[in-house]
């Protein structure tokens, strides 16, 4: 009997335990639901900020149209879309359509082409893994003044110094790209492959056959891609450009559209088209066998 | 002929990678450096060419003490020492031909090599090593299209190319598979044989250390513990340097070893080796296969 | 290094070495440059490098003209950086291309979708779409907000419209790589347990999408603030009208200094505040 007794006891305990440690268990479960992050509360405090954001812009931007006539407008541009202005669109010489487009092509090529070459010493002076943290910081700040100019400002500012014309347009172009270039070199040199770098250590290799033989070769066709990259952009800010009389499209597009010459304007937007879709096509075509 | 005199590394924050390391390894010699990762093979390896450099006693290369040499003094020795390493090394976009090609740039000036002229002699001697090494068909594809054991082949051929004295080889099989493993060791026995070419190797893989090389180096902790023919190696040798019984993939598995045999039989490690979880391993069943 | 010589060696094999492949495309390249630089400098302007110190000079300190009784203080010049209107100015160029952005990347959603090949089956949907968005992304801004100061008059409204459909070609871009590159796993899982198109839709996809949308939607806003900054140099409103007005004359081209660095800082500021958002969506 007395045998019974205690095997019973011995198996309620059993089960007491294992009960306990369930509602300890659920007890965990609970207090790590309560401690969930909130992370509700904050996104919606964000979103209503962003909402609040959109609502207040629209509110405050001074949005009248000043030209009510919409309608008489609207034909006249839909008329002067529609019809070209073909003797601008295939006059030949130097104030055509065709020669100014490749002038664009011209400034954006040159200034691209100089960049590439001139953004490869900045590029190496930036990147950590040649210099050393601290001195790429230095490089990093001159790169970054470079950039953040708008390319108008700085054709402006050339302008009043070099004078008008697509030379000015090619060195703005020149110069802005070596600040864009610079950087995508750099992050290139940085995530370069160490080890052929090694190895040529252990041949006996001096820094400079390093690099023309370890760091190079690795190198240059990403240097390549991503000036192809920027050559496809700068055909659009040559355009741009010319707006501020830098020479090329822009100069004709402006000077439509303060006319109102919607024909002439089209002509110009028909060779803008045309000349970026055939630069973006060939650009990717030349990346792609690049890789 | 190499010559470790009481050499040393320590590093600064007061590591000691490599203590009081005597040793001599004479011209033709195939060495192979084993132990535990950690134990500092790699740094003694590079202590011979002052890829890594001793911090005390001297490392002579050819009677010249290497952590000395410093500059031009220093990649004039490099030159003819070869290193073969464990991921190739070899730059990926470059053809195979270029790859071997720049094992001959410290012989030339800087600026003939910077326009990547070389001599018709160079031009051969790197044809050439792709041929020994059985590759010349691959001569101009990009290094990246081969295979990991051709990759190491023309790692070799590169060294090869540099006419060396002595080739260091830093893990040169763990990147590859099983069956190419034992050809690019063959490869190594080969031009140590018929080149006379000095081979110091770090091996993780203890059968194939004791298979091709002469003669076995083995440390622990930055100290020599063992250092014999390779024919005298057995369990007890094998458990004096690591410490303890083997584990799986410390052993390639596919090498005839009949003095390695059970290893994992000794009883007075097996009592430690309990809380282990890797899986200590049996030649004998290995040899079964 | 050049033609293709035949290299025998000492054990009688014959390598033939290739052509080398850089040769030709270094020489084209070359030969563009030398034709672009000669169309460039055929329109040349004089050349005053000495320009270049006097206009440094007008652009970044007081103007002091005794002849027409101007005399501004440096005190002058940096007060002017928070004047009223430049501080309307910069909150014009803000509003502008936030609402522009806002608009192209909610307009560009459905689009996006028909443009996808792996949502939308039917050849005769998507290529056509493809094409008109390809159209579209060809515009830079600055053109486009001419065509619009033109159309609606000058103000942000045209600066807004400019903003929206460059924001809308690239955003749809974006998006239909995005929404094609996506793993159509999760959607699939969620059908197998029941769920149905919209909810498995709402679970797999969309939170696949959103943190690269938001990313993307970013992106696009500080490049948009860049162009907006200069949008007004055709009338498109913002810090770019003030810019226009005070260039020309010497006597306002100290303002012109001042704007510039207010531009400078407006983009570092955005560029830290966009990497600061895009480290939180990750």
């Amino acid at each position: 009997m007395m045998k019974f007794w205690n095997k019973e006891k011995h198996e309620i305990k059993k089960a007491q335990t294992q009960l306990n440690d369930q509602e300890q268990a659920s007890q965990v479960v609970a207090d790590k639901y309560n401690q969930r992050p909130k992370k509700w509360i904050y996104n919606s405090a964000i979103a209503l900020i962003v909402v609040a954001a959109v609502i207040y812009s629209f509110i405050s931007s001074d949005i009248s149209i000043r030209n009510v006539d919409f309608a008489t407008q609207f034909y006249y541009l839909w008329r002067g879309f529609t019809h070209p202005n073909t003797d601008f669109l295939f006059d030949m010489s130097k104030g055509g359509v065709p020669y100014l487009t490749l002038e664009t092509i011209a400034i954006a090529f040159s200034g691209t082409f100089l960049a590439a070459i001139l953004a490869i010493p900045f590029g190496f002076l930036t990147a950590k893994n040649v210099v050393g943290k601290h001195w790429s910081k230095l490089g990093e700040v001159i790169l970054i003044v470079i950039r953040t100019f708008p390319e108008i400002v700085l054709a402006l500012v050339l302008i009043r110094v070099i004078g008008m014309g697509a030379t000015t347009g090619a060195l703005t172009i020149g110069i802005h790209s070596i600040g864009m270039l610079a950087k995508l070199y750099a992050e290139a040199i940085e995530n370069m492959d160490q080890g052929p770098i090694e190895a040529l250590d252990a041949v006996g290799a001096n820094i400079w056959q390093k690099i023309r033989y370890g760091i190079l070769p690795q190198v240059i066709p990403d240097f390549l891609s991503v000036a192809l990259y920027r050559f496809d952009i700068n055909v659009r800010s040559a355009t741009i450009l010319g707006m501020v009389s830098a020479g090329g499209l822009g100069a004709p597009l402006i000077f439509a559209s303060q006319a109102w010459n919607w024909s002439q304007m089209s002509s110009v937007l028909i060779a803008i088209v045309i000349m970026v879709i055939a630069v973006d096509f060939i650009s990717s075509k030349l990346r792609q066998k690049l890789v | 002929m190499i010559k470790f005199i009481n050499t040393g590394k320590k590093y600064p924050n007061g590591f000691q990678a490599l203590e009081n390391i005597n040793l001599e390894i004479k011209d033709g010699e195939f060495v192979a450096i084993i132990g535990l990762s950690g134990a500092g093979k790699s740094t003694l390896l590079r202590t011979i060419n002052k890829m890594n450099a001793a911090t005390s006693g001297q490392v002579l290369v050819n009677d010249k003490d290497v952590s000395k040499l410093e500059g031009k003094e220093l990649r004039e020795l490099r030159r003819s020492i070869g290193m073969i390493f464990q991921s190739f090394n070899l730059v990926k976009r470059a053809s195979v031909y270029k790859n071997v090609l720049a094992g001959r740039v410290a012989y030339h000036s800087t600026f003939k090599t910077l326009f990547g002229i070389f001599p018709e002699e160079d031009k051969i001697m790197a044809l050439e090593a792709l041929e020994k090494m059985g590759i010349l068909d691959k001569a101009y594809e990009r290094a990246d299209r081969l295979s990991g054991g051709q990759q190491q082949r023309v790692a070799l051929a590169r060294a090869l190319a540099q006419n060396p004295k002595i080739i260091l080889a830093d893990e040169p099989v763990a990147s590859l598979d099983p069956i190419t493993t034992l050809a690019v060791m063959d490869d190594f026995k080969r031009i140590n044989k018929d080149y006379g070419i000095t081979i110091v190797a770090n091996m993780h893989h203890v059968d194939l250390a004791v298979k091709y090389a002469d003669r076995i180096i083995g440390l622990q902790a930055g100290k020599l513990v063992y250092d014999g023919p390779s024919d005298a190696i057995d369990e007890e040798k094998l458990i004096q340097i690591y410490g303890r019984s083997l584990h799986a993939d410390e052993v390639h598995g596919r090498v005839d070893t009949p003095k390695i045999k059970d290893v994992a039989g000794t009883s007075a490690f097996n009592k430690e080796n309990k809380k282990e979880k890797k899986k200590s391993v049996k030649f004998s069943d290995i040899e079964g296969e | 290094m050049l033609a293709a010589k035949t290299i025998t060696l000492p054990s009688g094999k014959t390598v033939k070495q290739p052509f080398n492949k850089i040769i030709i495309p270094a020489v084209i390249s070359i030969a563009v440059f030398i034709v672009c630089g000669w169309v460039v400098l055929q329109n040349k302007g004089t050349l005053k490098l000495y320009e270049i110190g006097t206009i440094f000079k007008q652009l970044f300190s007081p103007t002091d003209y005794p002849a027409m009784n101007i005399h501004h203080t440096w005190a002058d010049y940096f007060g002017y950086l928070f004047s009223l209107e430049i501080r309307e100015a910069l909150g014009e160029t803000l509003r502008m291309s936030f609402i522009g952005s806002i608009i192209g990347s909610v307009l560009c959603l459905p689009f996006a979708i028909l443009c996808s090949q792996n949502i939308v089956k039917t050849k005769w949907i998507y290529v056509p779409m493809r094409f008109i968005i390809n159209l579209v992304r060809t515009m830079p801004t600055m053109v486009m907000a001419v065509i619009a100061v033109s159309l609606i008059g000058m103000g942000a409204l045209a600066g807004i419209i400019a903003t929206s459909i460059f924001t809308f070609g690239i955003m749809t871009k974006m998006l239909y790589e995005c929404i094609e590159a996506l793993d159509m796993g999760p959607y699939e899982a969620l059908q197998s347990c029941g769920a149905n198109k919209t909810q498995a839709f709402f679970y797999s996809v969309f939170p696949q999408l959103l943190p690269t949308y938001l990313g993307y939607f970013i992106y696009n806003f500080e490049i948009n603030v860049r162009t907006s900054i200069v949008l007004g140099y055709v009338g498109a409103g913002g810090l770019g009208v003030i810019l226009q007005a005070n260039m020309d004359s010497i006597y306002t081209r100290s303002r012109v200094g001042a704007i510039l660095i207010m531009m400078f800082l407006l983009v570092l500021l955005m560029q830290a505040f966009t990497r600061y958002v895009r480290g939180k969506l990750q």
